[in-house]
């Protein structure tokens, strides 16, 4: 049982039995000491007072021998033979100590009281038990009215936790009210301090998420709507195909079909390489130390034969080691990126210029293309995916500089556009030294 | 038929395009807003299929808009240019259909859509333009169904070539009327294919040659046209 109410009630009622415990033996220790005491005194005054009289008057004796008063008197003579009480009995003390004393007779422990007059021993003997008895009573009659009042605190304690877990209860009530689509914040007024920054931190909590779920579905339906016109393309090149009348056509829609499935898988990768770098990817690998000019030179090789196609020349210098922290799958998508962003603005026959260098002891990578450029205006809203800043014939994804950014960020580097040399764009990725 | 294509993805115009060609018709295609509305005010086009998410000019750097073909839709009907229209949409919410459909347009598609689909709705947008509720056009002994592209002569069918059958389309349209060479041959041609020299005469010798000689009158200097004047 792992609840409030029931651990704290068990607590309560353990805490009353220790108390009520404590108590009843410091009364029966008290209790035990003033009768014996009291009962010590008693048993020597009534010694003394037969001493004193002599002899024993016969309603005296029947007194004496009265079973309820616990005090049993016996009176030998000075030669050991007993003279009171007239009939034997075997369960006293068959002899006396002069003064107070313990005696044991058959488990039964008496306490006595003996004086010797000059023919007599007088001997007043009462059972121990009877003391412990009295002291008992006492310690239970002091402890009882914990336990008359032990079941009404348990349900007043019972109902108080009821009460101060309410607020508990409506935050679940709230919490399970909430879907993946309803993420609003639960409500913060009238809750106790003690929870209220429980439902505070579960509110930055759904807060985050809705803002990371409401991303993810923007993406979902960007993606959607940006995968529909390759989709569209591929439904009439292969309807196209179809209905080609000759083998001249069907060469040609052949040749549209296969790029249109190129340009589908292409965009496929680019919304899968974005989908990592997005904020909030679960990081796909471990960063170690990686040499930038490594990760460029393969980004290059993998972007050459398009260079190639287009009679691009793209110039690489990355000589220097350069050694940056992180993913290197990752910074190979970037690079490729920028290298193929290049090639693929930049007019046909131009130059791309790719540069990795510790600048200052910052590791940089900088890419140069003569394209169109972009106007200083729009060079915050082409990281945007999606924005597609050429209207020419290149159809990019719109997804590239998204990517970079995504994933220059993971690497807390920083992404800056500026005019090229080239008379085009230059894009620096400056790393964390 | 001569139709303007709007559409700025490349891919997309240049499978439409050839689909269009191979059923006939005439195809000019324009790649965004600012072009289309300059295309669509200085010349005649018997459809045209719009895509609404268009770049608003040629030039670099210009935003493409998701509702920029609907721009050139209001232009368009605002100059009381009744040219039949088909809204191309990547969006299927409804919210975009009524706005293509309350901007002018006459029917729309959601990408990706179906090549036979195009052909009939635009095929049942002219004929609700032309006014008819049958399918079939038919003047004298001969009849032509656009859906299936078969012409009859007197219930026997006649096979002719895509250029053929869009020269006796465009005559059976509106019977009576009389077409220029030169309108012929807009409904023929796009913009950039050679046009050949005295094609429309070969046609118009090839259809009188398989529907009879006097189904097509001539008259000389002016154009062309079937059934009574």
């Amino acid at each position: 049982m792992n609840s409030i109410r029931v651990r704290v009630l068990l607590t309560l009622l353990g805490m009353l039995a220790v108390v009520a415990l404590v108590m009843g033996a410091l009364t029966y220790r008290n209790v035990l000491g003033e009768t014996e005491a009291l009962f010590d005194y008693q048993l020597r005054q009534m010694a003394l007072s037969l001493r004193d009289q002599g002899e024993i008057a016969p309603e005296q004796a029947s007194t004496l021998n009265d079973e309820q008063l616990d005090v049993v008197v016996q009176i030998w003579t000075v030669d050991g033979r007993i003279i009171y009480p007239p009939r034997l009995r075997s369960d006293l003390p068959s002899r006396a100590r002069l003064g107070f004393a313990d005696i044991a007779v058959d488990g039964k422990t008496w306490r006595t009281f003996s004086v010797a007059t000059g023919d007599r021993v007088i001997q007043v003997a009462q059972p121990l038990q009877i003391r412990q008895k009295l002291a008992a009573d006492a310690a239970l009659r002091s402890v009882a009215p914990l336990f008359l009042i032990a079941p009404a605190l348990a349900l007043v304690l019972w109902w108080l936790a009821a009460r101060a877990l309410a607020p508990l209860q409506r935050v679940t009530d709230g919490v399970k009210a909430r879907d993946e689509l309803s993420l609003q914040p639960l409500p913060t007024g009238g809750l106790p301090d003690e929870v209220a920054p429980l439902v505070g931190a579960l509110n930055g909590l759904l807060q985050r998420l809705g803002d990371s779920l409401g991303a993810q579905r923007a993406f979902v339906a960007d993606a959607a709507h940006e995968l529909r016109s390759p989709l569209t393309a591929l439904k009439l090149q292969l309807q196209l195909l179809q209905r080609s009348p000759d083998d001249g056509a069907r060469a040609e829609a052949t040749r549209a079909l296969a790029a249109g499935i190129d340009r589908a898988a292409r965009l496929v990768e680019q919304l899968l390489s974005l989908a990592r770098a997005e904020p909030g990817a679960v990081m796909t690998a471990p960063h170690t130390m990686i040499g930038l000019a490594d990760v460029v030179r393969n980004a290059v090789a993998e972007t050459q034969p398009y260079a190639d196609a287009r009679g691009t020349r793209i110039e690489v210098d990355a000589d220097a080691p350069v050694l940056v922290q992180g993913d290197g799958a990752a910074l190979t998508v970037l690079a490729r990126n920028l290298v193929d962003n290049a090639v693929r603005y930049a007019p046909p026959g131009s130059r791309v210029d790719v540069k990795v260098w510790n600048d200052a002891g910052v590791p940089t990578l900088r890419v140069d293309d003569a394209g169109p450029g972009i106007a200083p205006a729009d060079r915050e809203r082409v990281f945007d995916r999606f924005y597609r800043h050429a209207a020419g014939d290149e159809s990019g994804s719109g997804l590239g500089l998204a990517i970079v950014r995504g994933i220059a960020a993971q690497h807390q580097a920083g992404v800056t556009l500026e005019d090229s040399p080239l008379g085009g764009l230059r894009v620096v990725v400056r790393f964390a030294e | 038929m001569r139709l303007l294509l709007v559409e700025d993805d490349r891919m997309i115009g240049d499978s439409l395009r050839a689909a269009l060609r191979l059923e006939g018709h005439a195809v000019d295609w324009v790649r965004d807003a600012a072009s289309a509305q300059a295309t669509l005010a200085s010349e005649r086009f018997d459809f045209v299929l719009l895509d609404l998410g268009l770049p608003a000019t040629a030039a670099p750097g210009a935003e493409t808009r998701l509702d920029g073909g609907l721009d050139v839709l209001r232009a368009l009907r605002a100059r009381r240019d009744a040219t039949p229209v088909i809204v191309l949409t990547a969006r299927d919410g409804p919210g975009d259909k009524v706005a293509g459909l309350d901007a002018g347009a006459d029917d729309y598609l959601v990408k990706p859509f179906d090549l036979d689909e195009l052909g009939a709705r635009i095929r049942a947008v002219l004929r609700r333009q032309s006014g008819r509720a049958e399918s079939t056009l038919a003047v004298g002994g001969v009849s032509l169904d656009p859906a299936t592209r078969q012409v009859t002569l007197n219930g026997a069918p006649v096979l002719l070539s895509a250029r053929e059958f869009a020269v006796l389309e465009a005559l059976m349209q509106r019977p009576g009327a009389l077409l220029s060479r030169a309108q012929l041959e807009d409904r023929l041609y796009g913009w950039g294919e050679e046009i050949e020299s005295n094609a429309v005469s070969v046609y118009i010798h090839q259809l009188r040659r398989k529907l009879g000689a006097d189904f097509i009158q001539n008259v000389r200097g002016v154009g062309y046209s079937v059934g009574a004047r």
